[in-house]
């Protein structure tokens, strides 16, 4: 007669593995090769700690469970992937036989439960993880903005600020490339939750015409291809932040559009009489000077107090002296990682260079400098050479000044240097490092050609 | 030179990156998406070889790494997880500091039932830490109280977190070696 063991385990889809005091495998019945997805002939004389590795550790208790001094050992989920990728759940109970020198492994199926309990705690610890997350974000603030200079420590005071009042409408200014944006997921990231949506859009990248679609959204039928109904960035936005790009190339009638939604926190899509609401924060960034603008008749005085709650100027990187270093060896550190190179930092002269360039294209500009140092570089520190950097000319129109010309009437060269050396030292509050940095000289050539010129260093 | 099987637990609260961890020592991947673990997952690893302290002699062992279920309770069931490991990473997440407590808690657990095995404790997710002045000062109270060295490291980059497997073969090697 059969064993009534192995026929209850059969009925309960239960799998059963025996195996002796050497560990090995005697028997398998079919639902444990089904459950294991084992054909027949690989069980036998196979180790049960080579089938089941979560064994091995305790064959002392094995033993045990053998000379039937311990009778049940039990393993709750243990994970099983199939070739396909699907894992399977298994409850594994260990058993004292009858039988002399010979154990019983129980095999249950639990992947059903398993999966239920995964889709439980997998909410629950993502809700937990979702309230704790935003502590860890306002706690960072200070140190996603790299550089100590005090411009920086005002800039990430201002964020910290900003961070207890997520409706603040905020006005960011600098030129190109001064981390407006990353500026802008700051506070965003500071003050709102981690799932509040954050919307950018470039208006100078967008057509006229389309920007009204894009930024309050469409009915069927507004236009000769709105085929369907399309909500806007500003309803995407909702409950989060929308970030306003280039907000200085927004033309006039979309900025008296802009002004009434901000004002009335409701707006209209294109096509539609319904007032709809929306709750966003604006945050609106430009590299133009607004006032400007104003004067000229392309930007609305009553918009730009309306967006200038809270503004932010983000200075030039050449003026962030020491910083510029700071932030040359945080791009290091991330392409390491990304070229798999070992590069510690930069020579003293790389260094030297760095700090004395005009960066016109900023933060970005170094960016792009130092990648391409890292291309190409074989050794573990950026020199000199390795710097590819654009000429004073080719800066200065990157700037948006002239480049230098000799006047038809000519010049004394020595006059224009004792001239820009006075300059120098007059913008740096006559600190010799730092005008020679503005010179891109040494400080050392800096004091040779003061004593040329008879500026004798005081 | 034999290679012995060696089971080690990946010791940690939810969600700090044990799952991460073993995904980027044994497979060399990583991704950003949270999924809970349930119940053990065992991978396995061979070791590079490591020099015993006192003789002098080299050994070498395969790994068994139970990446187990952030732990909430500490049932016979859970204590059976335990048994007869030789060593563990004890792991705390470095942007939520309740996780050292809690981390305290598991680690003296798994301590009673193994008060011989090898212990290093890892401090994950040092590439969120955009503060280089941290001195992660509870997390290294914690590493002394278990004995053990304090690594930082980062499942998401890969950094440091072969040291850390190769230091627990190590201090596994010197204790049972």
């Amino acid at each position: 007669m059969a064993d009534p063991l192995n026929i209850l385990l059969d009925h309960k889809g239960f799998g059963a593995i025996y195996f002796d005091g050497r560990l090995r495998v005697m028997e398998t019945s079919p639902a444990a090769q089904q459950l294991l997805s084992m054909t027949p002939t690989q069980s036998p004389l196979a180790l049960i700690t080579d089938i089941f590795p979560e064994l091995v550790g305790i064959e002392d208790d094995l033993q045990q469970i053998l000379a039937k001094q311990e009778s049940v050992y039990h393993l709750e989920y243990v994970n099983r992937s199939d070739k396909q990728g699907q894992t399977r759940y298994l409850n594994l109970l260990l058993l004292a036989c009858n039988e002399k020198d010979r154990a019983l492994l129980v095999l249950e199926d639990a992947t059903q439960t398993a999966l239920a309990l995964q889709a439980a705690n997998q909410q629950r610890y993502d809700m937990y993880l979702y309230r704790t997350s935003i502590d860890h974000r306002r706690s960072q603030i200070g140190h996603s903005i790299l550089g100590r200079s005090s411009a920086i420590e005002q800039i990430i005071q201002t964020v910290q600020r900003l961070s207890h009042v997520p409706s603040a409408t905020v006005l960011l200014m600098g030129e190109t490339g001064t981390g407006k944006n990353l500026t802008a997921r700051m506070i965003h990231e500071s003050s709102m939750a981690a799932d509040a949506p954050f919307v950018e859009i470039n208006c100078a990248a967008l057509p006229e015409q389309l920007i009204e679609a894009e930024l309050f959204g469409y009915e069927k039928g507004a236009f000769t291809h709105a085929v369907s109904a399309k909500p806007g960035l500003l309803e995407a936005a909702h409950g989060g932040t929308l970030f306003l790009d280039e907000i200085g190339e927004l033309p006039l009638n979309m900025q008296a559009k802009l002004l009434s939604t901000i004002e009335s926190k409701t707006f209209r899509r294109l096509g539609s009489t319904l007032q709809r609401e929306v709750d966003v924060r604006i945050i609106a960034a430009t590299n133009r000077d607004l006032k400007t603008e104003i004067a000229a008749k392309t930007f609305r005085e009553d918009l730009f107090y309306r967006l200038n709650v809270v503004s932010i100027t983000l200075p030039p990187l050449r003026q962030l002296g020491e910083d510029i270093a700071t932030i040359g060896e945080h791009f290091i550190e991330l392409l390491n990682i990304q070229f798999k190179k070992k590069v510690k930092g930069f020579s003293p002269g790389a260094r030297n260079v760095l700090l004395a360039h005009h960066w016109p294209g900023n933060v970005r500009e170094l960016s792009n400098c130092i990648e391409r140092a890292m291309i190409f570089i074989d050794g573990d520190e950026i020199d000199l050479p390795d710097l590819v950097l654009m000429t004073p000319a080719a800066s200065a129109a990157n700037a948006g000044h002239q480049p230098w010309t000799v006047p038809s009437t000519g010049i004394e060269l020595e006059e224009v240097e004792r001239s820009l050396i006075l300059s120098a030292l007059e913008q740096a509050d006559n600190n010799k490092s730092k005008a020679a940095r503005l010179l891109g000289l040494t400080r050392h050539t800096l004091r040779y050609r003061m004593e040329k010129h008879g500026l004798e260093p005081r | 030179m034999g290679v012995l099987k060696r089971k080690i637990c990946l010791l940690g609260t939810f969600a700090v990156g044990k799952t991460s961890l073993v995904q980027r020592f044994v497979n060399d991947r990583f991704s950003d998406k949270y999924l809970t673990t349930i119940g053990i997952s065992v991978s396995k690893k061979l070791m590079p070889p490591v020099v015993c302290g006192e003789t002098g002699d080299t050994a070498q062992h395969t790994f068994l790494i139970w990446d187990i279920a952030g732990l909430e309770k500490f049932d016979p069931v859970v204590m059976n997880y335990f048994r007869g490991a030789s060593g563990a990473l004890a792991i705390a997440d470095l942007t939520r500091p309740e996780t050292v407590d809690e981390l305290a808690a598991i680690g003296n657990k798994f301590l009673s039932v193994n008060p011989k095995a090898a212990l290093v404790t890892i401090g994950n997710k040092i590439d969120l830490m955009k503060d280089r002045t941290d001195t992660f000062s509870d997390y290294k109270r914690l590493a002394a109280d278990f004995g053990s060295e304090l690594i930082l490291t980062s499942a998401k980059t890969g950094d440091r977190v072969e040291e850390a497997f190769q230091l627990l073969s190590q201090n596994i090697e010197m204790l049972h070696g």
